[in-house]
């Protein structure tokens, strides 16, 4: 067994037809097998590096928040970026999303004859899931792609080499700021998030439905806990670090030219979208068992 | 003085360098030449301690930096200035800002002596006129020239010059040599240049060293270069770039 010339026997390759009359049909499987063992292995291994990578980058993103005074202006740079220029597609998301919730939870409720619990099952929807749920999917794709690409360019025109041979931590420059800036800019984007659905809500519970705006509004604010807003609230600054952190560590090990740009820009997205729906799933599992 | 000793480096199963041992005298001008991705710029890396070796050691000044932490490596870093190959300028920050730059980020300098070294290295780098333009509106001559400038702003004692000449017209090319030459007498500079322009070699530097799969096959003096007996250093004698 196992001896060093002995060759393995194999399966039929057809029905009555054995592969020991096939040297090559031998060999085939064997050398595809080995192949891929080594390269799931590579893969393997190429996948523990990136996360032991990706832990030191942020634990190293954090340690530079003392420099926050430092950087003060690239924070309120970032702030707008991430904050004031997000406001347009924060607000259309939510107050269609708002809108098209209350149309068909309404028509649901309606064969129920329970239309009058509009505004509380709209209500908890948007503050607790869809809301942050929402803000961080759009935040994503515009705040995690700028990111990825500024400092995937950045990146392969050897700027961020050149901060690291002057002197400058580019960690401490280019992604505390957007950190910071992210934790600070996406609570005032959740809530307003929340308010613009909810008002899209009780705007198309009054005209589609035709539910009185008192009826709407008192089912909402009296029946809202603390629950509610800890865990939509608690959202935000978990969304803040998976995009501002993924997207960037994409951005800095972009490889490649103009390509693996485009490369980790998308991958930034596509890990960081994934990532908020998980997040967003055990966020709630966690308040809603322990509050 | 630059030294490297012993120093081995691989890129997954590829080895880049083998046990590659060279010195960079102070007020010396060095090049190290190669043809291209034989690992010229990463030796310059090494140098910075922008990446580790495998094994050996890399000395900066008599300090070991091999196993140093990037925060430490900060205060090794600012001896030496380093010219990058695309010129690494800040795409959305103007000429003078690019000059400053690192003087606001890392030295604690007042802002009027800020504006004489950036004016001065303006001057330098025959820029005037320039300042409040974007880098993407230069000319590749004039943007190596502000990267050159960028470098020498610290007042370092070694220049590290990765291709300087590199998709550069001839007039320009023959402008940054001449820049390079001058660094050394008016400075009191050293330098090291990474070159696969052999002509580049011969106009500026003191010394060479040859990387030729991996290893340090020549190193020696400039002149002793046509002495070489390599069969590889006579055919880049004779097709003077390498384009291997």
């Amino acid at each position: 067994m196992g001896g060093k010339n002995e060759k393995p026997t194999f399966t039929r390759m057809k029905t009555g037809e054995s592969t020991a009359s096939s040297p090559h049909a031998q060999v085939m499987p064997l050398a595809f097998i080995r192949a891929l063992e080594k390269r799931l292995v590579l893969q393997l291994k190429d996948f523990f590096l990136t996360m032991q990578e990706f832990f030191f980058f942020s634990v190293r993103a954090f340690m530079a928040f003392p420099k926050m005074i430092r950087y003060w202006r690239d924070v309120f740079d970032q702030a707008t970026i991430c904050g004031t220029d997000s406001i347009p597609i924060v607000l259309v998301s939510a107050i269609s999303i708002g809108a098209l919730l209350a149309i068909e939870v309404g028509n649901l409720l309606e064969d129920f004859g329970a239309k009058t619990m509009l505004g509380r099952s709209t209500a908890l929807t948007v503050i607790r899931e869809l809301g942050p749920l929402l803000m961080g999917l759009m935040l994503s794709a515009r705040f995690g792609s700028r990111n990825g690409a500024e400092l995937g360019a950045m990146q392969i025109s050897e700027q961020i080499d050149a901060l690291r041979a002057f002197g400058t931590d580019p960690i401490a420059k280019l992604v505390m700021p957007r950190l910071v800036a992210a934790l600070i800019m996406f609570l005032p984007l959740t809530a307003l998030s929340d308010f613009a659905g909810l008002q899209s809500a009780a705007y198309m519970a009054e005209h589609y439905h035709r539910i009185d705006p008192g009826i709407f509004w008192n089912a909402v604010y009296p029946r809202l806990v603390a629950k509610d807003f800890v865990v939509g609230f608690l959202k935000a600054p978990v969304f803040a670090i998976i995009i501002t952190l993924v997207s960037s560590f994409n951005g800095f090990s972009a490889r490649g030219g103009t390509a693996g740009v485009g490369r980790s820009t998308i991958k930034g997205i596509v890990v960081s979208s994934g990532l908020v729906l998980i997040a967003n799933f055990y966020v709630s599992k966690i308040v809603l068992e322990n509050m | 003085m630059i030294e490297l000793r012993n120093v081995s480096l691989k890129y997954g199963e590829k080895e880049i360098l083998k046990k590659v041992s060279l010195t960079v005298q102070d007020n010396t001008i060095k090049a190290i030449l190669g043809p291209s991705g034989v690992g010229k710029s990463t030796i310059l890396k090494l140098m910075l301690g922008l990446i580790k070796p495998n094994s050996g050691q890399v000395l900066v000044d008599g300090t070991d930096i091999t196993g140093m932490k990037e925060s430490s490596l900060y205060e090794i870093r600012r001896k030496m200035g380093m010219v990058f190959q695309g010129n690494a300028l800040f795409d959305s920050l103007t000429i003078s800002q690019n000059l400053g730059f690192f003087l606001r980020e890392n030295m604690k300098l007042p802002e009027e002596e800020i504006s004489r070294r950036v004016a001065e290295q303006v001057q330098f780098a025959g820029l005037e006129g320039y300042e409040d333009q974007l880098p993407e509106s230069l000319s590749g001559g004039m943007r190596r020239r502000v990267a050159i400038g960028r470098a020498l702003i610290f007042r370092p004692h070694m220049i590290l010059f990765d291709e300087p000449t590199a998709g550069l017209d001839p007039v320009s090319s023959k402008k940054i040599l001449s820049l390079i030459s001058s660094l050394r007498h008016n400075n009191n500079l050293g330098a090291v240049i990474v070159t696969h322009i052999i002509d580049d070699v011969f106009n500026v530097a003191d010394s060479v060293a040859v990387l030729y799969q991996g290893e340090i096959i020549f190193d020696d003096v400039t002149e002793k270069l046509h002495e070489s007996e390599h069969q590889f250093i006579r055919s880049i004698l004779s097709d003077k770039i390498l384009e291997l």
